[in-house]
């Protein structure tokens, strides 16, 4: 009793922004184990016998028996579940058996292209739809306003695969501007050495501008596909949002205590963030597995084409594989969202 | 007549503010002048265009306002037709405005020594710390204890009161040459008000500042200003010093609202007369409250604040207590406690014989009926997109034997009941008055026909006039339906003619409790005495006689 006392007591000093981290962190212990319970779960909820499903329609009783058993099935489902974790922990999540490489490296070879396009769209999309929220807030009637209002229209209306390919056919095909629509560097140019994954990022650590300039040319069109498609609705959110706190009366406050617009602007945008926040975070993890299609059109042999390609095949050890990076992948993109979101509005009980 | 510095400060000239073309004029050819050193008043009732004057000097005024004709003078100079950039120049430095509810004029997501630096930086080049130094002294000088950890709370960790000085201070920053009080008080504890004013109004002479106090509160005005603007439907009826103006005002609309000011509450009539409560009815309470705790856990440590402290009381059929208490003295949790829209640590509420405190959210149900609430503030508690109609009806339909026909006919009573005309059935709670939304309120928590009613601040940041209605209004319903009522509120003198008992609350006690004539007559304790002397007199005091005198013969005035 006097321990916890003395433990609450302690915990009251400890600084807000600590406070917030720190718990939120040691959430993440439970949470996770929770992502390997279900992906393991995955598996052995589908119908028939796993075995069966791996080896195939060739398969005679005793090989069958014999995967069994080097897979582990004929244990008790606890301790199947710990070999897994175990297992897990350790880097291994089995062999895929349509590439027949380990799940590991094929997902460490997929997920930072995947990741790559998604931090450059989520950043253009931020600067697209924010920067046009405010615009259209600041002026209404405006070019950008009334601009905006028919993209945030459009924007939800047309799908993204369908402005991939006009993009592809305007920039690359008629004008021959962009670069050509097939993975993420040229064929002739080598990928530097893998340090981040990201190839801008290890090309320029790699000092190899060629490299360099190469990934970013084939960057373009993808990010601008996603940005263009999920700007909208972040535009929409930011608008409603920003224009209330925009017609509130402590920024009509700061006005009349002289302070200049753009600091207004500013200190509204602050106000606005905790939902900003979210719907980004939402989208971060929503693109994921939602870029396939535009992944599929640039060729870009990311994390969403190889998901599909497992279901396509059946490969329940890629599926497997995919399904704990992609729930780990949102649960920490939740947590980071959550710590923003409280950093970002001190009203929020810690 | 004219000494050297009679030269005004500002001059507006004949204003009048439209609203589009063809719309009636918000101002309409107001004139008068403000000295250095100088407190002018500005009284009126809601929509009287106090606001929209203030708002027009600093050219904010909202959306589709504009100024249609006359001129605003500040040492001489127009401001009118300035560029945005040299108003913004002009609005903090020199005119700063002070306005109602504080803690919606600050921004919540930044420390209050932030925002005082932030406008300081705005309007004199100077460092952070510098700017940040500055902010912490100025918070000591608006009389915040511990000024250098309170620069770092946040806005909702403040109460009223200190957000309200806080927002003194960001006006004071940069030593402006005219301070706008656009009813800088609304909403506070009489005590606190009358620490604030005389901050504020000190401060101001201090910098030798021209002030524009606007108010509805005519003891405000009696109190703090030199001169005072009698303002209705957007013209000035009446400019004068206050010391005349008191003693015979020229106007009849500032005579009625003097004599509205003057009305002490009648005291309530003898017990004897009050025939319906029996003696049947004293031995056994409609609702008995005994020991009644409650506890907020204080976050990040193991104490607790203790809103209700031992609380026990009583109230009869057809009776009303009035519970009275400074903000943060628990009487609204009290409150929610009875109808347990809060659920409390200890003690029991019995209701009717029946004990309520721990029974069954499902049982309590059908109980709600004959209990009711009326809310702190009836806009935020009504649901903005049904019209009154709907709003009133909502309730009636928790009586399963009334059809669709039966509840229409009830809509009509119950306006008529709070005396609203019918007209307003169709209308939203934005469209209505402050006073009108009290009303629909009232009538939401009458629907049902409780025997039990709790009043939290009924008569809260009302205008004179219409805060004489409602308390009138409730009277009436006492009269009529003989329902029992628990009246909460901050302002001991409102509750004089209506309820039978008082009981003070301080800190989650209650200190005083007794027949209301009794306190009134023979307050026990300081704080009660204190509680009734808050409210400031419509009698000029003395030092500002003195004031006005000096300034007579000094022949500024």
């Amino acid at each position: 009793m006097t321990v916890a006392v003395r433990l609450a007591g302690f915990w009251g000093t400890v600084p807000r922004p600590l406070k917030i981290v720190v718990s939120r962190l040691f959430m993440l212990v439970p949470q996770l184990f929770g992502v390997m319970m279900v992906t393991f779960l995955l598996v052995r909820l589908l119908p028939g016998d796993p075995a069966l499903l791996l080896l195939g329609n060739m398969a005679t009783p005793d090989t069958i028996a014999a995967f069994r058993e080097r897979l582990g099935l004929d244990l008790p489902i606890w301790d199947q579940f710990l070999r897994y974790v175990w297992n897990a922990l350790h880097g291994d999540l089995g062999t895929s058996i349509f590439t027949s490489q380990p799940v590991v490296s094929d997902l460490l070879e997929r997920a930072p292209a995947t990741l790559e396009l998604i931090t450059y769209a989520m950043a253009l999309t931020i600067l697209i739809g924010v920067t046009l929220a405010i615009v259209s807030v600041v002026r209404p009637g405006g070019a950008v306003d009334i601009g905006s209002r028919i993209y945030g229209l459009a924007a939800g209306a047309i799908p993204d695969f369908w402005i991939g390919l006009l993009l592809i056919y305007f920039f690359f095909y008629m004008l021959g501007w962009a670069a050509a629509p097939f993975g993420r560097i040229d064929t002739f140019v080598t990928p530097p050495p893998a340090v981040t994954g990201f190839y801008t990022l290890d090309s320029l650590i790699a000092g190899n501008p060629q490299a360099f300039f190469s990934s970013v040319g084939r960057l373009v069109l993808p990010v601008l596909t996603l940005a263009i498609v999920n700007a909208g609705a972040l535009m929409k959110m930011t608008k409603t949002v920003f224009a209330d706190v925009y017609r509130s009366d402590f920024i009509r406050h700061a006005r009349a205590s002289g302070l200049p617009e753009r600091t207004i602007r500013r200190i509204a945008l602050r106000n606005c963030l905790p939902p900003i926040i979210t719907l980004v975070g939402f989208m971060v993890g929503f693109l994921l597995g939602a870029a396939v299609l535009v992944e599929t059109i640039f060729s870009w042999g990311g994390l969403g084409q190889y998901a599909v390609q497992a279901v396509v095949n059946s490969d329940y050890p890629a599926l497997q594989g995919f399904v704990l990076v992609a729930a780990t992948f949102i649960l920490v993109v939740y947590t980071v969202v959550d710590i923003l979101y409280e950093l970002a509005d001190p009203r929020i009980r810690v | 007549m004219r000494a050297p510095n009679a030269a005004p400060l500002l001059a507006v000239d004949n204003l009048s503010v439209d609203f589009g073309e063809g719309s009636p004029k918000a101002l309409s050819g107001v004139s008068f002048e403000l000295r250095r050193d100088e407190v002018l008043g500005i009284v009126g009732e809601t929509g009287a265009g106090k606001s929209v004057l203030a708002r027009s000097l600093l050219d904010l005024l909202p959306e589709g306002g504009r100024i249609v004709e006359g001129d605003i003078r500040l040492d001489g100079a127009s401001v009118l037709g300035l560029s945005e950039t040299e108003q913004g120049k002009l609005r903090g430095a020199r005119i700063a405005l002070i306005g109602t509810n504080a803690k919606a004029l600050l921004d919540p997501v930044a420390t209050v020594g932030a925002q005082i630096a932030r406008v300081l930086r705005a309007h004199r080049a100077c460092g952070r710390r510098e700017a940040w130094a500055a902010a912490v002294d100025l918070l000591a000088q608006v009389g915040i204890v511990n000024p250098e950890r309170r620069a770092k709370a946040y806005p909702h960790e403040l109460s009223g009161g200190m957000a309200q000085r806080v927002v003194i201070a960001m006006a004071m920053v940069a030593n402006p040459d005219i301070v706008l009080a656009d009813d800088a008080t609304l909403g506070l504890d009489a005590t606190i008000q009358v620490q604030v004013l005389d901050l504020l109004v000190k401060r101001c002479r201090e910098l030798g500042a021209g002030v524009v106090l606007i108010t509805h509160d005519l003891g405000i005005i009696a109190h703090y200003c030199d001169r005072v603007a009698i303002m209705k439907g957007g013209r000035i009826f009446e400019l004068g010093e206050v010391g005349r103006f008191l003693e015979g005002p020229r106007d009849d609309y500032s005579r009625t609202l003097l004599d509205a000011a003057r009305v002490r509450p009648t005291p309530m009539a003898g017990q004897g007369e009050g025939g319906g409560v029996t003696d049947e009815a004293h031995a056994k309470p409609l609702l008995d409250v005994r020991r009644l705790e409650k506890f907020f856990p204080i976050a990040g440590s193991t104490e607790v604040v203790r809103a209700i402290d031992d609380v026990s009381f009583s109230v009869g059929r057809g009776e009303t207590l009035a519970l009275v208490g400074e903000s943060g003295s628990g009487k609204t949790t009290v409150g929610q406690c009875l109808v347990r829209l809060l659920e409390c640590d200890g003690g029991g509420i019995t209701f009717d014989g029946v004990d309520i405190t721990d029974m069954p959210a499902k049982e309590f149900r059908p109980l709600r009926r004959r209990l009711q609430m009326v809310f702190q503030e009836p806009y935020v508690a009504l649901n903005p997109r049904w019209p009154v109609r709907a709003l009133i009806a909502e309730p009636l339909r928790l009586d399963p034997g009334l059809d669709a026909k039966g509840r229409e006919h009830r809509v009509r009573q119950l306006l008529d009941l709070v005396h609203l005309p019918l007209s307003l059935a169709e209308a939203y709670p934005h469209e209505l008055t402050a006073g009108e939304q009290k009303r629909i309120g009232i009538a939401r928590a009458l629907a049902t026909g409780p025997d039990f009613v709790v009043f939290d601040e009924p008569t809260t940041a009302l205008d004179i006039r219409v805060r004489a209605q409602i308390i009138d209004l409730v009277r009436d319903l006492q009269a009529e339906i003989g329902m029992s009522a628990l009246f909460i509120t901050h302002d001991l003198n409102s509750v004089r003619s209506l309820a039978h008992n008082v009981a003070v609350m301080r800190h989650g006690k209650i200190v005083e409790y007794g027949e209301t004539e009794a306190i009134f007559a023979h307050p026990t304790q300081d704080y009660t005495r204190m509680l009734l002397s808050a409210e400031l007199p419509i009698e000029q005091g003395l030092l500002q006689r003195d004031r006005a005198e000096a300034r007579r013969l000094a022949g500024t005035a």
